[in-house]
């Protein structure tokens, strides 16, 4: 145990002495949020009103809640889920309670509830305007937007017809607001700001960082031991192979946290982002996530005959990952066929969960699908990876 | 005397090369054994058996009574290693480098320090002890090396060739550090191509070539069987005066520049 925590050190001093190497691991992060954060735009434009939707997304899961018994509220519900089912945008599903569907927001089945409230009948019997609240899963500005603008269209479509009707048989007592637009839509957040870019951006690219900071440091590590020949001075030691490999792990997670830490920080302080939830489940998510990698890093790295090749083995890891995974583009918009190959990816399961402990306060039960999946990966491709590691080295 | 490590038809291969041909060797306690062989002989393949850095595909060897495949861990503790490449970290300093593989042996940091201290003035380093090692010169780097594999004090040295490429002075240096080693009372087991260096420090010698050991003798025995002066003679004799790994005989530069 301490001869793991040995070498981890000797890593670590032993990078704490490579200047330039410094500058570069801090200056990273900095830009990757930089040139991202810019580069998508704050949130996504909203559909103008024109009873015709255009989107890249379809059937996307809302919750329908109903919370007037009333004729009316009944009946624009009615009307809602068929222009949204005609249209094919939205896949309503009915929920008892607005409670019942935020957990399923949060468990990820749902990215949004449309709630009809108690009084809306009554609201618009009584000539006043009818509020329908609509409520997004903001771990994902972009995507959030813009099924946002899909769901309020709907009702505006719904709106104005009802509108046309009222002014066809105008009354003097209504007022003008009533009379332009009958029912109005409100937006409603899940916590109690709102979201932008980077906040979906940093837990992304904190993971990302985490993961694919370790994936490469830890082949170029082992690698560049193998070939400066200090590998052998370790594995000709009386100390078990595997504390090698667990100790150059830990090093590289130190590492990898450190950056993801500067990211945060700059997040925290030039972009306004905050955390919503535990600290706590953010480390040990992170840390999860570079565990469910290591095991592939060693796997390339033994095979890899030397540094170059383990680098590049990584590079064609990594660039797909950093697509498929949904940390910098939301992996909805990808076809079919790519988002499957996606949610293979371990990743996309830090980045998720990630997500929701950041900006949804998700709790341990909210994330424990993610929590599961990753310990799976870790356990078999760790399982796989110490036996090959071994073998390498005793070529 | 005893023998210390014994190697009964060690063979390795990689893939359809033999690198390491069946061979049969006793190295005894307390002699400089003189491990000799052109380039790709196999010399190296060898000696990585046997300090247990890579597996035999075929028989078996014991160093210090363990075997090497069942009994690594136990051959690790007893054996010291000074590589050709040579095993420090560029940036760290000696110190750190020596404190570090020094713990891996389990020495605890209070007897490490000592050593640490004693051995780098063994080798008269002191005064650089805690700058980078990359910085330092070829000389300077192999002492360092020397001194890491003694950090644990083995019963057997592996030293493959440790005077490469240093100056007549580091060279002198390190002749008279592994006779003083093996005064010692350490079993050393040395490659070198120097055949005078193998002359003045084996108290025996091997020949491998083609992996496969043609000769096992005494310096003095080796001349008068062979029947040469130098080993010098001797090794060419029996490995023979072609280039390795070429297949045609050298061709003077003033053809290859066409002056003729």
């Amino acid at each position: 145990m301490y001869i793991t925590f040995r070498i981890a050190h000797k890593d670590l001093l032993d990078f704490s002495k490579a200047k330039m190497l410094l500058v570069t691991f801090t200056v990273m992060p900095i830009m990757l949020m930089s040139l991202f954060g810019f580069m998508f735009p704050q949130a996504g434009t909203s559909n103008p009103f024109s009873g015709k939707v255009s989107s890249p997304y379809k059937n996307v899961p809302m919750a329908l809640v109903v919370e007037d018994s009333g004729s009316f509220a009944l009946l624009v519900a009615d009307q809602f889920k068929e222009i949204a089912s005609s249209t094919g945008l939205l896949e309503v599903q009915d929920f008892a309670s607005f409670g019942a569907a935020k957990e399923r927001i949060v468990a990820g089945g749902l990215r949004g509830v449309v709630v009809i409230p108690g009084g809306f009948t009554e609201a618009f019997n009584s000539r006043r305007q009818a509020a329908v609240l609509i409520t997004m899963d903001d771990t994902n500005p972009t995507m959030a937007s813009i099924i946002y603008g899909e769901a309020s269209s709907i009702f505006m479509m719904i709106s104005s017809r009802l509108g046309a009707s009222l002014i066809s048989k105008m009354e003097s007592s209504a007022d003008l607001s009533f009379l332009s637009e009958p029912i109005s839509v409100e937006r409603r957040n899940l916590v109690s700001s709102t979201t932008n870019t980077f906040q979906f951006l940093a837990p992304g690219f904190m993971a990302l960082t985490v993961v694919t900071g370790t994936l490469s440091g830890l082949a170029a590590a082992i690698a560049r031991e193998k070939e400066q020949g200090t590998m052998d001075g370790m594995i000709v030691a009386p100390i078990p192979r595997y504390a090698i490999v667990i100790g150059k792990t830990l090093a590289q997670t130190a590492r990898g946290m450190i950056q993801a830490g500067v990211i945060l920080g700059i997040s925290i302080l030039f972009f306004g982002v905050k955390i919503y939830g535990s600290p706590f489940l953010m480390v040990l998510t992170m840390l999860l996530g570079v565990t469910s990698f290591a095991g592939i890093g060693i796997i390339a790295t033994s095979i890899a005959p030397e540094q170059e090749t383990a680098m590049m083995m990584m590079m064609l890891l990594q660039f797909p990952m950093m697509f498929l995974s949904g940390v910098v583009l939301p992996i909805e918009q990808l076809p079919n066929w790519l988002q499957s190959i996606g949610k293979m990816l371990p990743l996309y399961y830090a980045a998720d969960a990630l997500r929701k402990v950041i900006v949804l306060s998700a709790s341990f039960t909210d994330i424990l699908l993610d929590v599961i999946v990753l310990i799976v990966y870790a356990a078999v491709t760790l399982g796989v990876a110490i036996p090959v590691f071994q073998k390498a080295m005793s070529r | 005397m005893e023998p210390v490590i014994e190697t009964q038809e060690l063979t390795k291969r990689f893939g359809g090369l033999t690198a390491v041909d069946h061979i049969n060797l006793s190295v005894l306690k307390g002699e400089v054994f003189g491990f000799l062989g052109p380039n790709g002989a196999g010399k190296t393949t060898a000696i990585r058996m046997l300090t247990t850095l890579s597996e035999p595909s075929e028989g078996t060897a014991t160093v210090g009574g363990y075997d090497i495949v069942t009994q690594a861990e136990q051959v690790r503790r007893i054996i010291g290693l000074v590589a050709e490449k040579l095993i420090v970290y560029p940036r760290l300093s000696a110190v750190e480098n020596l404190m570090f593989f020094g713990e891996l042996y389990g020495l605890s940091r209070r007897q490490l320090k000592d050593r640490v201290e004693n051995l780098l003035r063994m080798v008269q380093l002191e005064q650089f002890r805690d700058m980078p090692v990359g910085g330092y010169s070829s000389g300077m780097r192999q002492r360092v090396n020397i001194v890491r594999g003694l950090l644990h004090d083995p019963e057997i040295l592996f030293m493959d060739e440790p005077t490469a490429l240093l100056d007549p002075q580091s060279i002198r240096f390190v002749r008279d550090l592994i006779k003083d080693l093996n005064h010692d009372g350490k079993t050393i087991v040395l490659t070198t191509h120097i055949m005078e260096e193998a002359d003045e420090l084996s108290h025996r010698i091997g020949i491998i070539d083609h992996g496969k050991i043609i000769a096992v003798d005494t310096p003095a025995g080796l001349k008068s069987k062979i029947g040469c002066e130098t080993l010098e003679e001797v090794f060419l004799e029996l490995t023979g005066r072609a280039l390795r790994d070429s297949a045609s005989n050298r061709v003077p530069m003033r053809i290859v520049m066409g002056r003729i």
